[in-house]
């Protein structure tokens, strides 16, 4: 049984296609990077996923169960936790407020909580800002801050719309490690990201789109070497 | 603002209750009925200063609305007695409970809008109540309204007691309710809908009860406040009298806990002593407002607390202090 299966999804945007056909899954435990052009369609599929945004055909299954049609936070007390492109943090919480808003809505005892809490900013250079406002974290922190509210619950499968976008290399080698930390722990990863470099390090598998379709599923370095890619994105990045 | 910071009491913040405890001594103070009256007014508003800071300040839904839930408060009480000879101390809790269910089919129907269209939402709405009970005459007398007993023959101190206990109550209410789970979403929704959601908040959920609480404690206002006037008029819910609880909860300080307490008082007390002026009054009332937006944009009690704040200390691990006011 697959964790995540899209199924001949397709979307228009006021009648421009966006996603024409998409059908691939994610399986328990890997690390998959999603790659594509800019308007290649990867955020829509992300926001169809995660409730977000309606498809117009297809089907989008989680654990073999339909989800397309469920809201957000419906999404994401299954398990499926995300970040944005653009940090979505509240800004007026503390940055451990911010933590516990998840988990508090999925219920977690309070102790435990604070305990996870503690260990997540830690891992992630945050706890000495444990009780500063959002608002006056850094961009990267900001990115830090949204990807540690990801792990509150024990997610069984974390999306990240670009994470090393626009963060300084240490935020990124430390986004890193954390992912590749957890994913040894079991937790399935789907990561967007324009960084090559990055992505070819991070992910055993990639799934690359373009137009609206899936053109090519695989092992990383094939997929990197498939000349539909390469035409496609990878003609200035490689 | 780090709001959760100041929640770190067991009862309640410390500014509320060092207000509450000089509102409690006012009456020795204030002998002249007059003045009294004022102040019982200034509670009136402040209840519902409170109840409006609540769903603007805390959660994010800047309705015009406050006086339209205390119009229903009002009238429930007011029409059970006049017709059916009900006591208010049953037409109080059943004006309570219609503001609170009328506050969440509001809160449903705006819970896919944001920013202005809530706000004219809410104004509709307040528009469509006042407009239901001037023209629901054989009901409510229309623009006669409904002359009502007082609440069980009390003097103005008894009113005004009786009134600070409700304002007691429903900042316990706020405060209580700001630091448990329901307080950590209400705020996560403010500062983000869509960033809750991804957490598991159901938004829905969430912005429709804090719309219901917030109306509920509106209805309570009214429902007193028609016994202390003695008559049940559309002149409660007015759009003037929600801007009025507006201007008292974001002159004292919007998304602060003391800052409507303030404000109520401050503006009232300073509308009635401007009085003394003459025609003016208004002028100088609405100088006073415009010069202390500008000034004090936090509000009052915003500016007090950036006075009050002591340096940050960028110790390693805040987060023992974070856990502490978080609480268990």
């Amino acid at each position: 049984m697959s964790l995540l299966r899209f199924d001949g999804v397709k979307k228009q945007f006021m009648g421009r296609t966006v996603l024409a056909d998409i059908s691939f899954a994610v399986e328990p435990g890997e690390l998959v990077g999603l790659i594509g052009p800019n308007g290649a369609g990867k955020t829509t599929m992300l926001n169809i996923m995660t409730g977000y945004l309606p498809l117009d055909g297809g089907a989008v299954y989680f654990q073999d169960r339909r989800i397309d049609n469920l809201k957000p936070f419906q999404i994401s007390r299954l398990g499926i936790r995300r970040t944005f492109q653009l940090s979505k943090n509240f800004p007026r919480l503390s940055v451990l407020d911010n933590c516990l808003v998840a988990s508090e809505a999925a219920g977690v005892p309070r102790d435990v909580a604070l305990q996870r809490a503690e260990e997540i900013l830690a891992d992630l250079t945050l706890l000495r800002l444990a009780d500063r406002p959002a608002a006056e974290l850094s961009g990267g922190q900001q990115k830090l801050l949204e990807f540690a509210s990801c792990f509150m619950t024990d997610p069984q499968l974390v999306c990240l719309d670009e994470p090393f976008s626009a963060v300084h290399p240490d935020i990124k080698r430390i986004i890193f490690e954390y992912i590749q930390k957890r994913n040894a722990g079991g937790t399935t990863f789907l990561v967007i990201d324009h960084d090559v470099a990055i992505m070819r390090e991070l992910c055993r598998r990639l799934v690359a789109s373009s137009a609206g379709r899936i053109i090519a599923d695989g092992p990383t370095q094939e997929v990197l070497q498939n000349p539909k890619v390469v035409d496609a994105y990878l003609v200035s990045e490689v | 603002m780090n709001t959760r910071r100041k929640f770190s009491g067991r009862f309640l913040d410390p500014a509320s209750t060092a207000i509450f405890a000089v509102a409690a001594v006012l009456p020795l103070l204030v002998q002249q009925p007059y003045w009294q009256g004022v102040l019982v007014v200034a509670l009136y508003y402040g209840i519902m200063a409170v109840a409006w800071n609540l769903l603007a300040g805390f959660a994010g839904q800047f309705t015009l609305s406050p006086a339209a839930f205390s119009l229903l408060g009002a009238y429930t009480s007011g029409v059970l007695n006049f017709h059916y000879g009900l006591s208010p101390a049953v037409g109080i809790p059943l004006g309570v409970l219609v503001a609170g269910l009328t506050g969440l089919l509001l809160g449903r129907i705006s819970v896919r809008m944001r920013g202005p269209y809530v706000s004219l939402t809410s104004v509709a709405f307040l528009h469509i109540v006042s407009i239901v009970i001037s023209n629901s005459y054989s009901i409510t007398r229309g623009d006669l309204g409904l002359q009502v007993p007082d609440l069980f023959g009390l003097s103005r101190v008894g009113y005004f007691y009786v009134f600070l206990a409700a304002l007691v109550l429903v900042q316990v209410l706020v405060y209580q309710l700001l630091r448990s789970r329901a307080g950590l979403f209400i705020q996560a929704l403010r500062d983000d809908e869509l960033a809750a959601a991804s957490r598991g908040v159901d938004v829905t959920r969430w912005k429709t009860v804090v719309f219901g609480i917030s109306s509920a404690m509106c209805g309570l206002a009214g429902g007193l406040y028609v016994h202390f006037i003695r008559l049940a008029s559309p002149e409660i819910g007015t759009i003037l009298q929600s801007g009025l609880v507006v201007t008292m909860a974001v002159v004292g300080g919007m998304a602060t806990l003391a800052g409507p307490l303030i404000g109520a008082f401050f503006i009232q007390v300073a509308s009635e002593a401007l009085r003394a002026i003459g025609m003016q009054h208004m002028l100088v009332f609405a100088l006073l407002v415009i010069l202390s937006v500008r000034f004090f944009p936090g509000g009052l009690w915003g500016f007090v607390e950036d006075m009050l704040r002591k340096p940050r200390v960028p110790a390693e691990p805040t987060v023992a202090a974070a856990r502490e006011r978080v609480g268990p």
